[in-house]
């Protein structure tokens, strides 16, 4: 397949930088491939998976919350929140980590800024979890 | 009177020498965390520039596009102020200009809601009677994303009840290792940039998932949070920066105090010698 040009930009790093073949993201109203020249498109990404396919096989990575837009040409660019290769998740600590939100969002006593907090460390934990498994 | 004046100035050679001491420990920490802050408020620039990017493309395409976060209030009644500072003073002007620059902002108008990042800020407007809507100490130093959204999401939720108008970010510039200034940008209403004549002509073909408004507040929190992130880490790597200035000032000030003090103990020594010779003398010749 033809390759393009697809960067993955997140607040600490660039995180993937280089050339790939297909991209499939799960945005707001559902998965959504860019191959090679594809027409310019934006579009928002909910906490969810990504998969990249370079050199004819696919990664998994997990993403929290961003945009996807393709800019004429069909350059790519992803920005996210966090990002990571599924291979790569360390699932000890993202088993812990939705420990510790759902104990948090158990206790009553969590103010509604907290638990906001929680929520969301808890659908991250669950989207690293996830996909990490595959 | 001359061994009691030389005991009091040889304290005070000591003293001073022990300030130094941690004058110059702490013009050595401030510096290697100054690398490190430079460091960091380097990676968080891509993100922000691509944001940033899309959000002008967006607006720029949709010339009528408005959505509650780019409309501009009528009257301005209620402004939320974004206040970062450090969490620890002897660094300057670093706090002091911030706090000045914001008492200049809202001079003749009412108070302003506050949300304060760092010790020094909470406590500043704390005692000063601010209405301080939620505060964060200790965050600077490593900067999480978690909390980063957390003050955009909360300054987008009051300014889409209609609590605040206007919503501004107070951090401090890092213009050069010299200089650092305090500045404040604006957040809410967002600031379309103005539609560049010739770049803009060339109309381009988006598509949108689902549209462009829902897009367009989706970015907005991201980019908002990614701003939050940017200031702080800027501003940490300016306080940094001003304190090791301050300290490095304040090193060469001991050094010099220490320098002049020894002149005038030396001087109050060889008196003493004098004096005393001159008892001796005196002494003699009276026996004789």
């Amino acid at each position: 397949m033809t390759p393009f040009n697809l960067k993955i930009i997140t607040p600490d790093k660039i995180f993937f930088d280089g050339e790939a073949e297909n991209i499939i993201v799960h945005t707001t109203v559902g998965d959504k491939g860019v191959l090679a020249r594809h027409e310019p498109y934006i579009a928002a990404l909910p906490i969810g998976k990504m998969r990249v396919m370079t050199d004819g096989k696919y990664r998994v990575a997990a993403i929290s919350s961003g945009t996807v837009e393709v800019k004429d040409g069909g350059d790519t660019v992803v920005l996210a929140q966090s990002c990571e290769w599924s291979d790569e998740i360390d699932v000890f600590r993202a088993e812990k980590a939705k420990k510790i939100a759902e104990e948090r969002l158990a206790d009553k006593g969590t103010s509604q800024k907290d638990f906001e907090i929680a929520e969301f460390k808890l659908k991250r934990a669950i989207n690293r979890l996830k996909a990490a498994e595959k | 009177m001359a061994s009691g004046n030389m005991k009091m100035i040889k304290r005070r050679i000591k003293s001073v020498s022990s300030t130094m001491q941690i004058t110059n420990a702490m013009e050595l920490v401030a510096s290697s965390k100054l690398r490190r802050a430079k460091q960091k408020a380097k990676t968080g620039r891509p993100f922000f520039d691509a944001q940033y990017q899309m959000l002008t493309e967006l607006a720029q395409q949709h010339i009528g596009l408005e959505t509650v976060f780019t409309q501009k209030r009528d009257v301005v009644k209620n402004r939320l102020f974004i206040v970062i500072a450090g969490d620890r003073g002897m660094a300057g002007g670093y706090n002091s200009g911030m706090f000045k620059l914001v008492a200049a902002a809202h001079k003749d108008q009412p108070v302003p809601k506050i949300i304060a990042i760092g010790k020094k800020s909470v406590e500043y407007f704390e005692k000063r009677g601010y209405e301080v809507i939620s505060k964060y100490v200790g965050l600077a130093e490593n900067v999480k994303n978690a909390y980063c959204a957390d003050i955009a999401g909360t300054a987008i939720r009051m300014f889409r009840r209609g609590e605040v108008d206007e919503v501004l970010l107070f951090y401090t510039q890092f213009v050069s290792s010299m200089v650092q200034k305090a500045a404040d940008i604006p957040l809410l209403p967002i600031d379309t940039p103005p539609l560049e004549q010739n770049a803009g002509s060339k109309s381009r073909l988006l598509n949108y998932d689902p549209n462009p408004e829902a897009v367009f507040n989706r970015i907005v929190p991201n980019f908002l949070m990614s701003l939050v992130q940017c200031a702080v880490s800027e501003s940490y790597a300016s306080e940094q920066c001003a304190r090791r200035i301050a300290m490095e000032n304040a090193s060469d000030n001991a050094a010099e105090m220490i320098g002049r003090l020894s002149l005038l103990y030396n001087r109050a020594r060889q008196e003493k010698i004098t004096n005393e010779i001159n008892e001796i003398v005196g002494g003699a010749n009276a026996l004789s």
